[in-house]
């Protein structure tokens, strides 16, 4: 059934654009369809045979896509799709075919009746909030309709925002309570209710829900907004189908809770305060639809007191007012649609005299009315007098409150008199001094569907008994006396509920003649208006979010870098303290030799002038220290591989500060506040002391033996001799080829920048080497200080250097040397060439693209890998090949070697791409900044 | 099966190689390698997680070279699961970058940063596939490293002045919190002398509590980065918006989930019973209600999404904190169900750039009616977003609902309410989105840019947010295309996306009996811990 309806929802766009307005016309089939079948399922389910059907979704969260079909849910799906239809035919003639944003119109409240028939129809909670939150987004979509008007905008964010509120409300009563029930479905929860304090909360927090989405006081502010609607949303949402969902969840929980006193607190105070307070504001209102919103508001407190009050009889009264309400409700609505259409205003003051243009719809309007002020032989009538019927005998049997509530009940009904009569007088008499309104006939489709309602209240009004069945099968379920009953014409004799609606009549249609004392009274005494309560909440919600934003997003890098740090040091303070680390197994002598203490203090000098320094060359400088310092302290530690390693390295980065350095600014320059200088050194200060004492602490608790002492042996095995190149290349080569690819990133990262201020062409193109020319270096003799010297040297002595760069890449499995320090040593070579004779000495020494060697060299490494497959049973298996070579005799190599090698060509490759952007490409920028300076008059390229 | 365990790492690496050396001249052979290599990650990534669920963790010694020595791969359900899902969005938002680019080919003559675009794009999804794979804590820092590289050069890629400017705070921030992972790596390692993920779950167990915790604590701090949890989360919306759409739609889907993942790992497999559950809670509570504070007070679409981003991590944290199986059973989830619609909603506002230009909702207006087919490519992962059922984000956080209240205490309670209030507001923001951007009526718009300046008398806060976005001129300060149509490829990535997410709910039953697994997997940290001790290297 649902399904049915998703599919119209999903073909509703479609179908608008090829029929127009007619495509409502084949929508309405649907809860049609489900009428009827409702239609034929009455009986059985009058006869106490529930149906049911389960599927599976989530059982692993205990969610299933139950449904049960029972007495007060086939009360709701007569509502929800018999008014369903009818609305949508009605649609057909309310809107014009090239209205705009028809399609989704027509897909939303299909969507909607289908969600509307699930969520009666659910029987599993969340299920049932399923289709509850369903109902509240389709409602936000259908009452932006009119998107283009501000107001109805902000009337749906309002909507939206109090009903989803009540709706997240209701999500975690309902975990809660399933929790306790260990069970989401509604009809095992009701045959067994679990009760305790965790599930009076639970109850709380869906009643909270439940008066949210009926409009009930305090959270009755959107519904009136909500009138922004197209009149066939307020018709079917905001009066028969949505806003009754709070009050069917209400009516379906009752036989379970509705003997807690806080569920009956509740529902009764704050449903009759909702009642009056609705009644009173709806005699104020000058729109026909307000108007009857407020009523709307009015009558959904009567219900939720009704329904909350937790007898059998209200809880039977309580249903048969709820199908009262809706039957009647609807047509008004409607009728209001066809006036706004035929007239083209709603305001009671402008209509008149449409008694007389329009007869057909004032009797439509006037049966409807009759049964909203409970005149027999209307249904209301039956249901009011039901109501009355069961406070009192409740009041009889000596429950204290239903007094009270009998006096709110008969004010409450006077109200819904007054304003009942103020519609129908504002609707359709004729006022003095107001020319009568001009009309345009209304269609026959669009009247009949409020006709049949009204006539339905009528009918079912005389033949009310025939509902008894129905509605006791409900209301059975509920605990208490079984008196109420209703009866034909819903005429039960001379007793005091008919004398209480007598009274009822009488103040309303005296409150009618003389409201304007009355209203001045509750304009002088009014509470602030709902509406402007919402707008205020969210509008501070707005600014809080705006100074909280402002405070936490500083947009301040070294706030950003410090509360890092921060959050460290702080955690690791904690750690320290809260760790108790005094009594640690194995602790560590602070130095093992002198010269370690004497680096150690080197490197910590270096460090603090650092930050003294204002000039930047000096400063890169002196960082390198540490990183010499290091160096050191690897060669103390006998690792004269990583020693070496570092030392190139190192070489290598300063070289790259000094040629980066060359487009900045020379020397730092302070803006910062001596304050600011002093936090900073604080937290930089305690960010060392604290990392320092952590390596303190976790180096005294080591009880296990390091993993590394077992690389040696695994070294041995493998017929290895340099245990870090094996590390490197071996047993960790999964680690050295996600650094390569780093290495190739950040080489490609930084060419892309720095030749992106010349935007022409792509990477690996712009690198493309210059033509050399000729001389003895390729360097033209004008663009650099050259020296003699230098040049020959670094010619001569480049291809050795590649030569031992070679020998070191090879003789990395057996001592000292590896890809990595090779490539380094390569690159130094190109350093030099470059230092000595500029960009086009560049590339003379290197005529090749740097990206073609940092893809080679990863494609290198990562083959390597994968040929790993071919000789092994995984990737970067360590496989050994044996050569025969003539002269020396047998060979054995390593696979290890060709991944090496591709670390080899990946360093040299980012060697030579740095060179490239930081060195050719800045002296470009240079030599341009030149000669814009020369010719002042062209605009100068943009630096770096 | 074992032998595909490295494939999402290394193919692409291999392809990054192979494009460098053909240069960026072969388009069609480009294009070609890297949709090949994608289509085989996410193919194999779910061949993987079927295995991993079926027959338990697969674990691989990289080289043969066992464990400690050597480098441990492992595919748990946890890790699988992530895996998949992550290339998968990788594999559409490659899709829908490749069809922008062609797109934009003949307007687009400069053209600069496209020859590396495609190489680093490959490689940070190897990075990313290492850190889910990586069983050992260096080799996760080398998946770090890889992926934080690659992120480094698309964040700037173009080189304008904005996308520098806030290229370096997360450059910046990137590199402090590298800083202190390698801290963290050597406290560890001078604690316990491994870094294998197994072996120093052993021995974590009974070394000094202060070792621990320091490990621990520098370990949470890192990550928290990564993710963005509050209050380390700044970084994000400040960098994130000025990238190009698909990247920041696979930046803000998958980078702070790789955090969270990692995070969720090492706490359950390193710390199971030091949850430091307190710490947890609060910056849960903190990053879910000021992170979507924050997304209110936007004007601009992205920094709007990046900001419900970092709220919405807060609820993987929130399921970390509650470290019941259904908690984590519901984080599991929502992970896979957010990386799939924050990554939609970035490609959603690419598409919306495109066709207007400009993703500040107070300068766009009557989208709903100039482009319905947006609006509903915007609303279904929106709502989701937001939690309206029966998207699948609504499951996720009803299975985390669920352990908040099965919990009990008053810390799960509050939690309970926080992401309550945090759906809320998610809701909220999405639907002004929607009044402004989509309802409004055309034209509406353009005056209405000054509407957002009547705010705070005597705050500096207003500047601070203000400037932030009125940097960004264009799109992180270039000029992109527009046009009324949008290319095949972007929308059916988009669509694509969609539809998955949407699989999600049809599918819901399977996938929450699956994360109810993996979470009790990780629940059960002998699982992983035995795997990989049984399986011995040739050596």
């Amino acid at each position: 059934m649902v399904s049915v309806h998703a599919l119209g929802a999903v073909l509703a766009p479609l179908l608008v654009r090829k029929l127009g307005r007619a495509a409502f016309l084949v929508l309405a089939l649907a809860p049609a369809a489900a009428f009827v079948w409702a239609l034929t399922q009455t009986a059985r389910i009058v006869d106490g045979q529930p149906i049911e059907q389960v599927r599976q979704w989530i059982p692993a969260y205990g969610v299933s896509l139950a449904f049960r079909l029972d007495p007060l849910g086939l009360v709701l799906l007569f509502l929800a799709s018999g008014i369903g239809a009818l609305v949508l035919v009605y649609c057909a003639r309310y809107f014009d075919s090239d209205e705009p944003g028809l399609g989704l119109f027509a897909c939303s409240l299909t969507g909607f009746a289908g969600a509307m028939i699930g969520l009666v129809l659910a029987d599993d909670l969340i299920l049932l909030f399923v289709f509850w939150e369903l109902t509240t987004i389709l409602s936000f979509l259908l009452i932006g309709h009119y998107a283009d008007r501000p107001t109805a905008r902000r009337s749906a964010l309002r909507a939206v925002s109090v009903t989803t509120f009540g709706g997240l409300a209701l999500l975690a009563g309902v975990v809660i309570l399933g929790q306790d029930a260990r069970t989401y479905r509604l009809s095992a929860i009701l045959a067994h209710p679990p009760h305790g304090t965790t599930v009076t909360s639970a109850l709380v927090l869906i009643l909270v829900g439940c008066f949210a989405k009926s409009a009930v006081f305090p959270f009755s502010q959107w519904l009136p907004g909500a009138m922004a609607a197209p009149t066939p949303v307020s018709a079917y949402l905001h009066a028969a189908a949505m806003v009754k969902a709070g009050v069917y969840l209400i009516a379906r929980l009752t036989p379970a809770y509705g003997g807690d006193p806080t569920w009956q607190r509740l529902c009764l105070i704050l449903g009759g305060a909702t009642m009056l307070l609705g009644g009173v504001r709806a005699l104020r209102e000058r729109d026909l639809k307000r108007v009857l919103a407020f009523g709307t508001v009015s009558q959904l407190g009567f219900l939720t007191a009704i329904l909350g009050a937790g007898t059998r009889d209200t809880a039977f009264a309580g249903l048969a007012m709820l199908l009262a309400h809706a039957v009647f409700k609807a047509p008004l609505f409607l009728g209001v649609g066809i006036i706004d259409h035929s007239t083209g205003t709603r305001d009671l003051r402008k209509l008149s005299g449409l008694a007389r243009s329009m007869p057909a719809l004032c009797v439509v309007m006037c049966l409807a009315a009759l049964s909203m002020a409970a005149i027999p032989p209307m249904l209301g009538f039956a249901a009011k007098e039901s109501v009355l019927d069961a406070f009192v005998i409740g009041a009889e049997h000596g429950t204290s409150s239903y007094p009270y509530m009998l006096a709110v009940f008969v004010a409450g009904s006077a109200l819904t008199v007054a304003y009942t009569c103020r519609v129908v007088w504002g609707a359709f008499a004729p006022k003095p001094g107001v020319a009568d309104t001009p009309v345009h006939a209304a269609a026959w489709l669009a009247l009949g569907p409020a006709g049949l309602l009204a006539l339905a209240g009528l009918v079912v009004g005389i033949g009310a008994p025939m509902l008894n069945d129905l509605l006791s099968g409900y209301a059975d379920a509920v605990p208490g006396a079984h008196e109420v009953h209703l009866y034909v014409a819903g005429w039960g004799g001379f007793g005091l509920p008919l004398l209480l609606s007598a009274i009822a009549w009488v103040a309303g249609g005296a409150m009618f003649i003389v409201r304007e004392p009355l209203l001045r009274f509750h304009k002088n005494h009014t509470l602030p208006e709902g509406e402007d309560v919402v707008n205020n909440l969210l509008l501070a919600l707005e600014r809080a979010s705006l100074q909280i934003t402002g405070s936490v997003q500083r947009g301040s890098l070294p706030v950003y870098v410090g509360s890092v740090f921060l959050t460290a040091v702080a955690l690791g303070a904690w750690a320290l303290v809260y760790g108790a680390p005094w009594h640690l197994p194995s602790p560590v002598p602070w130095w093992a030799s002198r010269t370690q203490l004497a680096v150690a203090v080197l490197t910590c000098l270096a460090v603090i002038c650092v930050p003294l320094l204002t000039n930047r060359l000096a400063a890169a400088l002196v960082t390198g220290v540490s990183g010499f310092a290091v160096a050191i302290l690897f060669l103390v530690d006998d690792a004269p591989d990583l020693a070496f390693t570092q030392l190139a390295a190192e070489t290598v980065s300063l070289i790259v500060f000094v040629l980066v350095l060359r487009r900045l600014d020379p020397s730092f320059v302070r803006t910062q506040r001596t304050s600011r200088r002093a936090a900073h050194l604080l937290l930089a200060v305690s960010a060392g002391v604290v990392l320092s004492a952590l390596t303190y602490v976790a180096e005294a608790a080591r009880q296990a033996q390091a993993v590394a002492s077992g690389y040696g042996e695994l070294a041995h095995e493998s017929g290895l001799e340099n245990i870090v190149s094996a590390i490197i290349v071996d047993f960790r080569a999964w680690d050295t080829l996600g650094e390569s690819s780093v290495i190739a990133i950040c080489a490609a990262g930084v060419t892309s920048l720095v030749f992106a201020r010349r935007a022409a062409g792509a990477f690996a193109v712009r690198s493309r080497p210059e033509r050399a020319e000729a001389g003895w270096l390729a360097a033209r003799p004008a663009v650099l200080q050259r020296s003699l010297p230098l040049e020959v040297v670094a010619r001569l002595t480049y291809h050795t250097i590649l030569l031992v760069s070679l020998y070191l890449l090879l003789h990395g499995e057996y001592g000292l040397g590896g890809g990595f320090v090779a490539g380094l040593l390569a690159g130094l070579g190109l350093v030099m060439r470059y230092l000595a004779g500029g960009r086009y000495e560049l590339a003379a020494a290197a005529p090749i693209d740097a990206g073609v060697l940092l893809g080679l060299g990863m494609a290198l490494a990562s083959g390597t890998a994968l040929l790993g497959y071919a000789w092994g049973d995984t990737v970067l298996a360590p496989a050994h090949f044996t050569v025969h070579l003539p002269v020396t005799g047998s060979l054995t190599v390593h696979s290890s070697l060709l991944f090496d090698f591709g670390v080899y060509v990946l360093v040299i490759g980012l060697v030579l791409d740095i060179l490239r952007s930081f060195g050719s490409e800045i002296d470009r920028h240079i030599a341009a900044d030149r000669e814009a300076a020369a010719e002042p008059t062209e605009p100068a390229p943009e630096g770096t | 099966m074992k032998a595909l365990v490295p494939l999402p790492v290394l193919l692409p690496l291999f392809a990054v190689g192979i494009k460098f050396v053909l240069g960026p001249r072969r388009v069609r052979m480009q294009t070609f390698i890297s949709l090949t290599v994608l289509v085989a990650d996410t193919v194999i990534s779910t061949v993987l997680l079927v295995e991993a669920d079926r027959h338990g963790p697969i674990v691989v010694q990289v080289g043969n070279f066992a464990a400690p020595l050597g480098i441990t791969l492992v595919v748990d359900r946890f890790s699988g699961l992530m895996l998949a899902v992550s290339s998968t969005v990788t594999l559409c938002v490659l899709l829908y970058s490749q069809s922008q680019r062609f797109a934009d080919e003949n307007e687009d003559e400069t053209g600069a940063p496209l020859a590396i675009f495609y190489p680093t794009y490959l490689l940070l999804a190897a990075g990313i596939a290492d850190s889910f794979l990586a069983g050992d804590l260096f080799n996760l820092y080398v998946g770090f490293e890889v992926m934080l590289a690659a992120s480094y050069v698309l964040m700037t890629i173009g080189g304008t002045d904005a996308r520098i400017r806030h290229g370096a705070v997360y450059i910046m921030v990137g590199a402090a919190s590298s800083l202190l992972f390698v801290a963290a790596i050597a406290v560890a390692y001078a604690a316990c002398g491994t870094v294998n993920l197994a072996d120093l779950a052993v021995r974590l167990a009974v070394v000094a509590p202060a070792a621990r915790l320091a490990v621990q604590v520098l370990l949470i701090t890192v990550f928290a980065v990564k993710a963005a949890i509050f209050p380390l989360s700044a970084w994000l919306p400040d960098s994130y918006p000025t990238a190009p759409a698909p990247v920041t739609a696979v930046f803000a889907g998958l980078l702070t989930k790789v955090g969270v993942y990692s995070l969720i790992r090492t706490q359950t497999l390193l710390f199971p019973h030091n949850r430091q559950a307190p710490l947890l809670y609060t910056v849960a509570a903190l990053s879910m209600i000021i992170g979507i504070l924050g997304a209110v007070a936007q004007a601009d679409l992205k920094r709007l999404l990046s900001f419900t981003l970092v709220s919405h991590v807060g609820f993987l944290v929130l399921g970390l904190a509650i470290g019941s199986v259904r908690a984590l059973s519901g984080a599991l989830f929502y992970a896979i169900t957010h990386i799939t619609v924050q990554t939609t909603l970035f490609l959603v506002t690419g598409l919306i750039e495109r066709r207007e230009g400009t993703a500040d909702f107070s300068r766009l207006a009557g989208l709903a009616r100039l482009a319905p087919v947006l609006g509903l490519l915007f609303f279904i992962p929106a709502m989701n977003l937001a939690g309206i059922p029966p998207l699948s984000g609504f499951i996720a956080k009803l299975a985390l609902l669920q352990a908040a209240a099965a919990d009990g205490g008053v810390g799960a309670y509050i939690l309970l309410a926080a992401m309550l209030v945090t759906s809320l507001l998610t809701l909220y923001a999405m639907t002004k989105v929607w009044a402004r951007a989509f309802w409004r009526a055309p034209g509406e718009g353009a005056g209405k840019a000054a509407e957002r300046q009547i705010v705070m008398p005597g705050s500096d806060s207003v500047a601070v947010v203000r400037s932030a976005y009125g940097a960004a001129r264009g799109i992180g300060g270039r000029r992109i295309s527009t046009s009324e149509s949008y290319p095949v490829g972007m929308l059916g990535a988009t669509v694509a996306l969609i539809l998955i997410s949407l699989a999600y709910t049809v599918w819901a039953g399977p996938i929450a009996e699956y994360t109810e697994r993996a979470a009790a997997e990780l629940l059960n940290p002998s699982v992983y811990i035995n795997a990989v001790h049984a399986i011995g290297g040739t050596h």
